[in-house]
């Protein structure tokens, strides 16, 4: 499709719905464990763990590795580089819905 | 900027409401207090030993008063909980958890009155831990697994009673006392309090 300039613009790691979610939810909390996240999303082991080792890779979320009642536990947090690309992201989605606004009190 | 397309501005809607939407689901998903849950668990042991003691397991002076103290004590503890957290105790997931939890415990109030009144008080302990753990595991789809699993279990205690009425008072003992400790322990010891 022939898109403006702005959804050209958007952040494509985090505009797949999964690391959407997952940006989103670690936005609202200091930290989530692994199966926490996987429940709140609603989605598969094998799902999350794709989708969040692309965002590890680009910085935007932090993973610690550790161990409780003996059994390995997973924590997922948003690092600043990755809050800022939500932020970016959310504004985005606004301009769009604000020029789309605009544009309707203008006719 | 280039106008956008009306499939972009759709696109953009429904995007900023699963934000919106995954962010509340996320925050009030771990703000079930295990502390609340701690002290539901020590007045339901509390209650179920005076009871007891008075000679019967589903004694209304006693249980009436305690469940009072126990919702306020929940509230209070998940109250303070979402407070630390930073996120607003009215969400989503509260307000369905109280939509699921209300007519729960009101049918609960009309049966408790009908049993007692058509003579068969023996299977009111019973009902009581089925119906609370009916609304527990509805409600606890809205939160961790582990309010689900406590909702599992007392509804299984509820079933017991039901089925074996003299074991009534026991199983208020585990399902309203001994579960919750447990459950509330585990909330606080992986979930953040």
């Amino acid at each position: 499709m022939a898109g403006s300039a702005v959804s050209e613009e958007l952040d494509r790691l985090i505009h797949e719905r999964i690391r959407l979610g997952i940006v989103s939810a670690l936005a609202a909390n200091d930290s989530l464990s692994f199966a926490d996240l996987r429940d709140v999303l609603g989605t598969t082991d094998g799902n999350l763990s794709v989708h969040a080792r692309k965002l590890e890779d680009a910085g935007y979320v932090r993973v610690s590795k550790g161990f409780e009642a003996r059994k390995p536990k997973t924590e997922y947090s948003l690092t600043a580089k990755g809050r800022r690309a939500l932020e970016a992201y959310l504004a985005q989605m606004e301009q769009i819905l604000s020029a789309a606004r605009e544009a309707l009190e203008r006719t | 900027m280039t106008l956008p397309t009306h499939e972009e501005r759709e696109n953009a809607k429904q995007t900023l409401e699963y934000i919106r939407r995954t962010m509340e689901s996320a925050s009030s998903y771990t703000a079930m207090a295990g502390s609340g849950m701690v002290g539901v668990g020590v007045i339901g042991l509390i209650a179920s030993g005076v009871a007891a003691r008075l000679g019967d397991a589903a004694d209304l002076r006693v249980w009436v008063p305690a469940a009072a103290v126990a919702i306020v004590v929940t509230g209070s503890a998940n109250a303070h909980k979402a407070s630390r957290m930073g996120v607003p105790l009215w969400s989503g997931a509260f307000r369905k958890l109280a939509w699921v939890m209300t007519p729960v415990l009101l049918a609960g109030m009309v049966l408790t009155i009908a049993l007692g009144q058509q003579g068969a008080a023996a299977l009111i302990p019973g009902m009581w831990l089925a119906l609370y753990g009916a609304g527990v595991t509805a409600g606890g789809t809205l939160s961790v697994r582990a309010v689900r699993a406590m909702g599992v279990a007392v509804l299984c205690l509820g079933t017991i009673a039901l089925l074996q009425p003299q074991w009534g008072g026991p199983m208020l003992t585990v399902g309203f006392g001994v579960l919750h400790v447990i459950f509330g322990i585990l909330l606080i010891t992986r979930h953040g309090g």
